[in-house]
Order: C-alpha cells, then sequence, then structure tokens
C-alpha cells in the first residue's frame, strides 16, 4: 500500500469518528437547542486549539450484538486545549453515539484524561450529555463510573474540576459531577437525579416532573447541587471560560492576576451612605462588593441559592480574589443550614487554590427555629467555623454591621486566624442585639421601675451607645481599625499586598474530620 | 441685604439657591425631613433642621415649624423654592405677619393668581386672550353640560386650585362628561382640598410658552424673554428651552409687555412666570401665572446672563430691579433636560433606591443642577426630580448637540432614570426642526424601540463601542492569563485583523477591527463602512466612554449585563452581543429565549404605599378593572387586573409599603 492510501484510510478514519452518530440524530440535537459534542468543545476552547486523544477506541462488547455497531470515540470526545491561552483538558459526551452512555471504553477515555490533568496538573471540563450506563456491558459500565469516582476524589483540590450539565445525568451518573468543584445546568435541556419521575411515581406515588425534580432551577435554587444556572449551551460554556479565568490551573500555583486601570487607590463616598443608620433597615451587600472590586466586576457563584450569603470572585488590585459575605437583603442576613454549607464549601474550594478570602460581615446571628435545629445547624454551623479555622490563604474581614454572637465568631473573625479584621464606624460588635442583652442582663431593673416600657426604652439605648460600635473590639483588638466606609477599597488592597507572602501552615495530619 | 435666609425646600433647587446665597455672603438655613437627613441640600447648608417625618405634610408643609425654625435661627427671609410652598398663600401671609420676609409674591397676590378662575379674569381685563370658556365654578353636572355645548367639545376639566396637570381631564363626547366631572372632583378635592372646577375649550396639541418677568417693590416689571416648555409627559415638563422657535421679535415684545400688563396689574413683586398655549394658527391665550421661581429658570439664566435667585433676593430685600427692559439682552440658545428617577420603559413608573454610582457631564456651557450624589437615597415621598442639565450653544442646534454629549454621558446607577429617554427626545428629528406640541411624546415616542429613526452611523458608533471594548477586555484577560511569555513550541504571531459578528436587536453587523500602529487607535470596518477610531487609555470600571470616530468626539455609557453589552447613545439603549464567527455558526443553534408565562398574580409595578385596594378575596374581577391605587412621588395611580378570574387573596392593607415585584393579589 502506497503511503497516499494509507493516508487515505486515515482520513476516512477521522472522519467517521467526525460523523459520530450521524447527521439525524445531530439535527435531532440541534432541534433540541443542544449542540453537539464536538461543537460544545470548540465553543469552549480557544479557536482551533483541541487536540483530541483516543479518537478511534471503540467498545470491546460483544454482547446483544455489539460487536456489529462500533462508531470510534465511543461516545465521548476526550483531549486538551487552551482556554484564555491556558492548558485544559476535556471530556464532551455524545448523546449521538449510543445516547451518550457509559461503556467501561468510554470511561477509560475520561479516566486517561483526568490522569494526563492530574500529571501536568491543569483543570479538567467535563461536558455531561448522556442516558446512563451503557446497560449491555453490565458490571463493566459500573466499574468504569467508580474508576471515575476514585480520580475525582484523587483530583479533588489539586487541580479545578468543572462539570458542565447539558443534557441528562441519571442514577450513578451524577455522583461524578457532585464530586467535582463546580457544576454548571442548562436551564430546560440538563437534569440530574438518583432516580427519575418514573421510579418516583413507582415507589412514592408522587407525580413530578423531570425539571421540577433535576432541572437546573430545582439544583440552583432548592438544592444547592448546583452552582450555575444557564439560559442555553453557548452561555454555559462561555460562563466557565470566565470562571476559570479566576482560578490558577492546580493548587501549587497562584491564583491569576489581572491587570487594571481601575487606581488602588480609588475611593467611593457613595459607601459612607450605603449602610442604613437604622439597624434593621436592609441593604444589598453586592453593591459595598461591586464598589471595591476592581472594575466594579463581581462574578458572584451559586447567586440564586441561599442568597442570605454571597460568594463570587473578583479582583482587587489584579489580585483574584474569593469573596464572603452576610447579605442584609435576605433574612437579613442570618445564617442558616443552607448558608453555612454555601459558604463553608466556597472557603474550602478557596483555601484549596490558593485563593485570598475577603468576608463582609453583617449577621444578626444564626437563624432560630425548630425546622433548623432539628435540621442540624449545630452540625451545619460547624462547617463553615472548621472552613475557616482551616484556611491558610490569606483572609481579611470587614464588619459593616452587625456581628453578633456565635455568628461573629464564625465570620472569620480574629480569633480563628483571620488575618486582618476592619470595622466601618456603623460596625456593632455585641453577643445579641441591644432590645434581647437588656431583657435578660436587666430583667429585674426592667420588672421593678415604675414604667417599664419606659425603664426597658432606656436601658436598651445605654446598651446601644455602650456597645453598638467598633470601638470596644477596637480596644481589645479584635478589630485591627475602624475604616472610613469610602476608603475600604485602597484599605483591602494595602492588606492584601501585605499578605501576599503570608505562610501558615495546619499541623500535619492525614485529614480533619469536619462535621458532614 | 439680608446675611440669613432659610430655605423650605429640599432637592436640586435648595442646592442652587445656596449657590446664590454663598456667593452674595448670606448664610443658609436648610430644613430636612427624617428620610433626607443625609441630603446633598443638607450638607451644602450652613445650618440644618430636622422638621420631622418623611411625609411632606409631616416636614416640608408643616408651615408652623418652618416658620419656628426660621425664627429660632435667626433668619431675616424665607426662600420657598417650588413646589411644596411656595405657592401657598397662607404661608407667605403667616411669615410676613411673623415678620420675616417671603421671597415671592405676597399672600393675597399668591391666592388671586392662584385662583385659575380669578387669574383668567386678571388676564382679561389686563388686555390678555385667554381660552374660550367658562370663567366661573361649575355648580351641577346639568350646568357643565349647557356650557360644554356652548364652549364646543373637546373640553378641558381644569380645577380651580392647583396645577401641574393634576385632576384634569379631557372631555371630547357629550356622554363621557358626567363621570369626568366626578373622578376630577374627586381627585381635585383630595390633592387640594377644595373641588372648584371649570371649562375651557381644549385646545388639541398646542405649544407651550412662558414668559418670565421680573417686577419690584417700586414699581417696575421687565420680562426676560420666553421659554418653549412644550415637551411633556403627564402634564410634566422634561425638555425646556429658551428662546422659542415659535415667537419673533415682534411676538416676544408683544407677549413680554402683555405679561408686564398682568405683573403690575396684579401688584406682582419678585419673580414670576406667565404661561401660554400657542395653538397651530400661533394664536396665543393665557394660561395661569406662576407665582414662584420656575424649575426652568435656567434656560433663561443662560440665554441672560442674570441670575434670578439674586435678582429674587434684592427684589424680596425691596431694592429696585438693577436693570431696565431694554438692558435685557438675550444671546444664543438654551436647552434644559430634567433628570427624573422613574422606569420610561414602563409608563414613567417612579424607580427609587440608592444611587449606586453617580457621573455629571462637565464642561464649558453645561451646567447641571443636582439635588443628588452618590449615595444619595430617593425616596417614594417626593418628587421624582434629581437633576437638571442645561447646556448652552451660539445657535439652536449647537445647544442641542451639547445636550446630546452631556446627556450621553451622564451616568446614574442604582435606580432607573429618564436620562436616555430624553434624548431620544431631542435627537428626534422632529424636535431638531422645531417642530414642537404638548402631544409630542405621544405622538412620536410612543413607541419604545424606534430602531428606524436612528441614522445608520449612530449604530454603527454604538457597534464599535461595543465590540472595541469587549475586545479591549476579552485580550487584556486572555494576556494576563499567559504564564509564560515563552511557551514551548513558541507564541502564535499576534494577529493583525479580528472579526467578530455583533448582534443588536436582530440587526448583524459584521466588523473588522486592525489595530494601528499607535496603541489606541484603530480602523474599524463595519460591514462596509470604515471607521478610524481612537480609543482613551482604557478605564473598565467608568462605564462611560469618549470614543473619536472619525473626526468628531462621542460620548457613551456601557453597561456589561451577562452574555451582552448594553450601549446607551443618543437615545438608544440597546444591548449588543458580540461573537467571533465560529462563536455565530454555532449561536444559531441556541433556542430563542423562551417568554416567561404570565403567573397569576399581581405584581406591585412600582414602589410606594398602597392607598386604597378596591376588591377583597372572593370578588370576581376582569382584564384592565381596577384593583387598587399606589401613590408614589406625589402620583396615585391606579393598578389594573392582568387577568380575567377570581381574586384568591389580596396580600396588601392600605398604608402599607410596597416594592417594585411583590406580589399585591393572587388570583385563583
Amino acid at each position: 500500500m502506497g503511503s497516499s492510501e494509507l493516508l487515505e484510510i486515515l482520513i476516512q478514519k477521522s472522519n467517521q469518528a467526525l460523523a459520530g452518530g450521524g447527521e439525524a440524530r445531530m439535527a435531532k440535537q440541534h432541534a433540541a437547542g443542544k449542540l453537539c459534542a464536538r461543537e460544545r468543545i470548540d465553543r469552549l476552547l480557544d479557536t482551533g486549539s483541541f487536540i483530541e486523544m483516543d479518537r478511534f477506541k471503540t467498545h470491546r462488547c460483544v454482547d446483544f450484538g455489539m460487536d456489529a455497531e462500533k462508531i470510534p470515540g465511543d461516545g465521548v470526545i476526550t483531549g486538551q486545549g487552551l482556554i484564555n491561552g491556558r492548558q485544559v483538558f476535556v471530556f464532551a459526551q455524545d448523546f449521538t453515539v449510543f445516547g451518550g452512555s457509559l461503556s467501561l471504553s468510554h470511561a477509560e477515555k475520561i479516566c486517561k484524561v483526568m490522569d494526563t490533568a492530574m500529571k501536568v496538573g491543569a483543570p479538567v471540563i467535563g461536558l455531561c450529555d448522556s442516558g446512563g450506563a451503557r446497560i449491555q456491558e453490565g458490571v463493566m459500565s459500573l466499574a468504569g463510573y467508580a474508576d471515575i469516582f476514585l480520580r475525582n476524589v484523587m483530583a479533588s483540590g489539586v487541580i479545578p474540576q468543572i462539570t458542565a450539565i447539558m443534557g441528562p445525568s441519571a442514577g450513578g451518573a451524577v455522583y461524578s459531577p457532585a464530586l467535582t468543584d463546580w457544576i454548571f445546568m442548562v436551564e430546560k435541556t440538563g437534569y440530574m437525579f438518583i432516580t427519575g419521575p418514573e421510579v418516583i411515581k413507582a415507589v412514592t406515588r408522587e407525580s413530578v416532573t423531570k425539571e421540577d425534580l433535576g432541572g437546573a432551577m430545582a439544583h440552583n435554587t432548592v438544592s444547592g447541587v448546583a452552582h450555575f444556572a444557564e439560559p442555553d449551551d453557548a452561555a454555559c460554556l462561555e460562563r466557565i471560560r470566565e470562571l476559570l479565568s479566576f482560578l490558577p490551573r492546580n493548587n501549587m500555583e497562584e491564583a491569576p492576576r489581572r491587570p487594571s486601570s481601575d487606581d488602588p487607590e480609588r475611593r467611593d463616598e457613595a459607601l459612607r451612605d450605603l449602610v442604613p443608620a437604622d439597624p434593621n433597615k436592609p441593604y444589598d451587600i453586592r453593591d459595598l462588593i461591586r464598589s471595591n472590586l476592581d472594575d466594579g466586576y463581581f462574578f458572584e457563584v451559586q447567586a440564586l441559592y441561599a442568597r442570605n450569603i454571597v460568594v463570587g470572585f473578583g479582583c482587587l488590585g489584579g489580585a483574584t480574589v474569593g469573596i464572603v459575605a452576610n447579605q442584609p437583603l435576605a433574612m437579613a442576613g442570618c445564617l442558616d443550614i443552607n448558608a453555612s454549607v454555601k459558604g463553608a464549601r466556597f472557603v474550602r474550594f478557596c483555601d484549596a487554590f490558593n485563593i485570598p478570602l475577603i468576608v463582609y460581615e453583617d449577621v444578626p446571628g444564626f437563624l432560630p427555629g425548630t425546622h433548623q435545629e432539628h435540621g442540624g445547624i449545630i452540625k451545619h454551623g460547624a462547617k463553615l467555623i472548621y472552613a475557616f479555622c482551616e484556611a491558610t490563604v490569606p483572609r481579611i474581614t470587614v464588619i459593616t454591621r452587625k456581628a453578633y454572637g456565635g455568628a461573629y465568631c464564625v465570620m472569620n473573625s480574629r480569633h480563628i486566624r483571620g488575618d486582618l479584621v476592619l470595622g466601618f464606624p456603623t460596625a456593632e460588635i455585641a453577643v445579641m442585639g441591644a432590645e434581647g442583652a437588656v431583657n435578660i442582663i436587666s430583667r429585674e431593673q426592667i420588672q421593678g421601675a415604675a414604667d417599664p416600657e419606659a425603664e426597658r426604652k432606656r436601658l436598651v439605648q445605654e446598651y446601644r451607645t455602650k456597645f453598638a460600635n467598633p470601638y470596644k473590639a477596637a480596644e481589645l483588638g479584635y478589630i485591627d481599625d475602624v475604616i472610613d466606609p469610602a476608603d475600604t477599597r485602597p484599605h483591602l488592597i494595602k492588606a492584601l499586598r501585605m499578605l501576599s507572602t503570608k505562610r501558615d501552615v495546619n499541623p500535619p495530619k492525614k485529614h480533619g474530620n469536619i462535621p458532614l | 441685604m439680608f446675611t440669613k435666609i432659610l430655605i423650605a425646600n429640599r432637592g436640586e433647587i435648595a442646592v442652587r439657591i445656596m449657590q446664590t446665597c454663598r456667593r452674595m455672603g448670606i448664610q443658609t438655613v436648610a430644613v430636612y425631613s427624617e428620610a433626607d437627613f443625609r441630603s446633598l441640600h443638607v450638607v451644602k447648608a450652613d445650618e440644618a433642621v430636622p422638621l420631622g417625618g418623611a411625609r411632606p405634610a409631616e416636614s416640608y408643609l408643616n408651615k408652623e415649624k418652618i416658620l419656628q425654625v426660621a425664627l429660632d435661627t435667626g433668619c431675616q427671609a424665607i426662600h420657598p423654592g417650588y413646589g411644596f410652598l411656595s405657592e401657598n398663600a397662607d404661608f407667605a401671609d403667616m411669615v410676613t405677619a411673623a415678620g420675616i420676609v417671603f421671597i415671592g409674591p405676597s399672600g393675597p397676590v399668591i391666592a388671586r393668581l392662584g385662583d385659575k378662575i380669578a387669574s383668567k379674569k386678571l388676564a382679561i381685563q389686563a388686555g390678555i386672550p385667554t381660552v374660550p370658556g367658562h370663567v366661573k365654578a361649575l355648580s351641577s353636572e346639568a350646568e357643565a353640560g349647557a356650557v360644554a355645548a356652548e364652549v364646543g367639545y373637546p373640553i378641558l376639566l381644569k380645577p380651580a386650585a392647583g396645577g401641574g396637570g393634576k385632576g384634569m381631564r379631557t372631555v371630547t363626547r357629550p356622554e363621557d362628561l358626567a363621570s369626568a366631572l366626578r373622578l376630577c372632583r374627586q381627585e381635585t378635592r383630595k390633592a387640594f382640598g377644595d373641588d372648584a372646577i371649570f371649562i375651557e375649550r381644549y385646545i388639541e396639541a398646542p405649544r407651550h410658552i412662558e414668559i418670565q418677568v421680573m417686577a419690584d417693590a417700586h414699581g417696575h416689571a421687565i420680562s426676560l424673554g420666553e421659554r418653549e416648555c412644550s415637551i411633556q409627559r403627564r402634564y410634566q415638563k422634561i425638555i425646556e428651552e429658551s428662546p422659542s422657535v415659535a415667537l419673533d421679535t415682534e411676538a416676544r415684545g408683544r407677549m413680554g409687555r402683555m405679561a408686564c400688563r398682568l405683573a403690575l396689574e396684579a401688584g406682582y413683586v419678585n419673580a414670576g412666570t406667565v404661561e401660554f398655549i400657542f395653538d397651530a394658527d400661533k394664536q396665543f391665550y393665557f394660561l395661569e401665572m406662576n407665582t414662584r421661581l420656575q424649575v426652568e429658570h435656567p434656560v433663561t439664566e443662560m440665554v441672560t446672563g442674570l441670575d434670578l435667585v439674586e435678582l429674587q433676593l434684592r427684589v424680596a430685600n425691596g431694592e429696585p430691579l438693577p436693570l431696565k427692559q431694554e438692558d435685557v439682552r438675550l444671546k444664543g440658545w438654551a436647552f434644559e433636560a430634567r433628570v427624573c428617577a422613574e422606569d420610561t420603559e414602563r409608563n414613567f413608573v417612579p424607580s427609587i433606591g440608592l444611587i449606586t454610582r453617580y457621573a455629571e457631564p462637565a464642561g464649558s456651557r453645561i451646567r447641571v443642577d443636582s439635588g443628588v450624589r452618590a449615595g444619595s437615597s430617593v425616596h417614594v415621598f417626593y418628587d421624582s426630580m434629581l437633576a437638571k442639565v442645561i447646556t448652552w450653544g451660539g445657535d439652536r442646534e449647537q445647544a442641542r448637540l451639547k445636550m446630546v454629549d452631556a446627556l450621553n454621558g451622564y451616568h446614574i446607577e442604582g435606580i432607573k432614570t429618564n436620562v436616555d429617554f430624553a434624548n431620544r427626545v431631542i435627537c428626534h428629528p422632529s424636535f431638531i426642526k422645531g417642530d414642537l406640541s404638548t402631544g409630542f411624546i405621544a405622538r412620536h415616542l410612543a413607541d419604545a424601540h424606534p430602531a428606524s429613526l436612528m441614522p445608520e452611523a449612530d449604530i454603527h458608533f454604538m457597534a464599535i463601542a461595543a465590540t472595541l471594548i469587549y475586545h479591549l477586555r476579552e485580550n487584556l484577560i486572555h494576556r494576563s492569563l499567559l504564564p509564560l511569555q515563552a511557551q514551548v513550541g513558541g507564541a502564535i504571531p499576534a494577529k493583525r485583523q479580528f472579526t467578530y459578528v455583533t448582534k443588536s436587536n436582530g440587526a448583524v453587523l459584521d466588523i473588522e477591527i486592525e489595530p494601528q500602529a499607535s496603541q489606541d487607535q484603530w480602523r474599524v470596518r463595519v460591514n462596509d463602512a470604515v471607521y478610524d477610531t481612537i480609543t482613551p487609555p482604557m478605564e473598565y470600571y467608568r462605564r462611560r466612554l469618549k470614543l473619536t470616530i472619525g473626526n468628531a468626539t462621542h460620548y457613551f455609557r456601557l453597561h456589561y449585563s451577562g452574555n451582552f453589552i448594553e450601549v446607551a447613545f443618543c437615545g438608544m439603549v440597546k444591548p449588543f452581543e458580540i461573537y467571533t464567527p465560529k462563536e455565530w455558526q454555532l449561536a444559531r443553534f441556541m433556542p430563542k429565549p423562551a417568554i416567561k408565562a404570565m403567573d397569576n398574580v399581581l405584581r406591585c409595578p412600582m414602589p410606594g404605599l398602597m392607598v386604597a385596594i378596591n376588591v377583597q378575596a372572593g370578588d370576581r374581577v376582569f382584564k384592565g378593572q381596577e384593583l387598587l391605587t399606589i401613590e408614589s412621588m406625589k402620583m396615585e395611580t391606579a393598578v389594573a387586573s392582568p387577568v380575567d378570574g377570581e381574586v384568591a387573596a389580596v396580600q396588601v392593607t392600605p398604608g402599607e409599603t410596597v416594592d417594585t415585584g411583590s406580589v399585591l393579589i393572587s388570583f385563583k
């Protein structure tokens, strides 16, 4: 055979792989508002940077006539390429080939990509669109899943792992995404659940739609499983690119720096009026965050879940930072189970990937109620404490208003290795709010007074003037400085600069025992 | 001259009066409501005294308290500004009786001119043409019917008291008269505590032109040219200019003399404005006389070079007018645009909240009178006007273009404003021609997105701004993430040309960006047109961008929002989506964004106070039925049912403060 014929075979085989499940199936995919696997990769990566691995790999199943049905690639496209010029690894399940079902070969391809990514220290992005296990392969397929789970766990905290749910993901298939750091979901087309509506109907007689059970909104607002809900494939892939621009490639690398023309000394006098004088009035903490960050740009994460805590990324003086903030706009910024878990996971991610933390605190305490107590707020609240205590990245706190009770301790206080705590003049650090405190401390005095109500009011006022300010805590050194809110940005940037060479370690151990 | 005066007002006018006082060495005392304790006028005053609650009745309308403050702080005079107590005869009397100078005409004069019927009689006396009508309050529906028939439909029902269009109603058919009269009475009684109504012929789409007069206590009155205020919505002026294209020197002189005669006839002292309407045949009719400094006085100041507040203070102090009629020189042209907190996309409902970013236009021939700054809160209790932009030019077009630039560069974030809407008005071809009437907005701007009106070049400019910003920002991120300058395999040679597909509201433009030798110069091709563009050093956090395209400089406002960039320019606000050719190819497979199904609840369309609820649970309602009334920024708005159905639950109570989007009523 001459060289031209050899080349001809290569081209022919390649074309076969590129054709995937065939035109009809691809058209169907498009009709459903979805891109095909290769298109998704193209859209995700820098133009022309994708290099495929295992293009010709096929399954080895001989049962149920499967040996006659082989499509090179076997339902998943794997490889590597660049996002904004940086190395990433990617796998995209191809729904047009065997419904994207997972065979052992399919799993092996994913594992190979992950192993290589671990070796070179680059993020892995999985684009999921799969009907589930390839039933014809039986236990081999299950083995495939388990192989992936193991790699997810081994890679956790070493390289960023991102999953996009762009089609179905059901049963055991959901656990690989769940083990990764970030889950993106496409509205209407992406859904994930352990057991589907049919099974639920059969077992509990409960009737529910796929969308309501495990759609993008269900997981972004109710369960908190997912972090982003995007309207379509293109928006989802664009968003992944954006998220990656804030992350280092691996845990040995510093978080990216992004030069900005935004003056590090920029002040914002509007901030003096942001925090309302009335301690019970809400305001949007994101106004403060946006004002502080470079170019006013805040990339919020999990924006739809547990809105009483705001988390996300941004840059300060060019350095990437993670933001954790109580949100007075939602439930007065109380910490509850969901907020604690959301905050804790974010803090741990930032710590794992060397992203400094900026904490904005305005918290009246933990949310009371049997629902919370029986739901295990003790255990879940402890996760947030654990996460902060354990974190060794630079950690700065800005107390804007309330810092009450246990929630004060939790929110990155000095006592749990916070590096710097700044207070606004409106900050109030106390065991509890004035009313509650007076009712306990001076109960007898109030009851004994001629006019109990007037006496109570007087005592509340007295308590307020005494404790509703940052100076008591500043006298004790729990607050490093009280600052003009207009100067928050310059203060934060200088603090970050000072902390940029921070080295801190935890005692050697196999691993801690976070209250799960 | 006074050494200390009290300013019984808030917002931009209080600040503006203080500026003149400062220049003249007069100390100022501000008064403020609970809600205003951090307002700009409080900061700018030499002294500030709290009045009480946020509601106007408890603060800025509290005559006794304001007078007491003036006495306590040793003020010699009170300037009422406009609105609030400025045309309140009782207040003027009270102030004068307390031995303090009221900066404005005397109480009886205010009362006489404030009564529309009395003032109309006075105008007839002074020989000024008036709108055909019945100069008498209506006593019954029967009388109304007879009078209306005599005057001829369409007619206008007008409350004798009040102003600002409140309570006014047009009636085109006799059968609508009775119900219109009833509603008109109700509204008037509620607003002014008086329900005298009279009838006038309704003049369709007139121009609104007014003459500024200034009279002293020594029997002199001068007129300071006219202002055209035809651009209105809901009887509220938005754009004003001086002079007016509708007047020639002769007409100007004639109207000016009439206005002066009226002022003298009425025994008027201080600044006042005589309002006229102009019909299509250039006939003018007396409308009313406003006995205060007008919102739009700056345009007169720009063309006359006078400070009207200074004149007011001098006249109030008993000095004669420092100039005679023949000394008044009108030079050039001036425009004013009122900047209001309202959502122009949603029928101008008020918008409240915290102003999180604020940047005013500045420069020669631009003046901004503002009552807000970054950090100011906009409440439901007061007028929605935040600031005024005034520009001057040698001729009308120069002044107009200056205004276009000024509004392009006016950035307010945190609340919605009419800045772009105002700009759209002055960029309209009919406005440029000077073809104005009070029906201008209804006629030309009812459609929120008249894309066809916009010159193609303007759309190209917007696309260039959006694409360049996108390009620069993407490049910046890309460059900052390249870990090493020299990678294995070397760097790809830098591209000399970048191609994008830019999409906006259905229009698709091919854009090619070619960096030039100098770092800030670009050759941009939009479809087949080529533009040489110069970018300033980029500061992305500034939402304003100045670009030199061709030989002209343009100002844009940009805002990243999700996957698109919103650009505001010359009154148009357009979202731009920018794709690389590859991305564009795939974009066609993306589903169209679904329009959310209407849910069976009534959501609050605006922030405000719940005034009245007309239904209860179990009531059957039809689509369009008025279910409740919300008051916000001095205006009551009825909210109609979005559906036919049965009320399941009413989730608000009268008096409650409600916010945009909150559920008011749910339906079964």
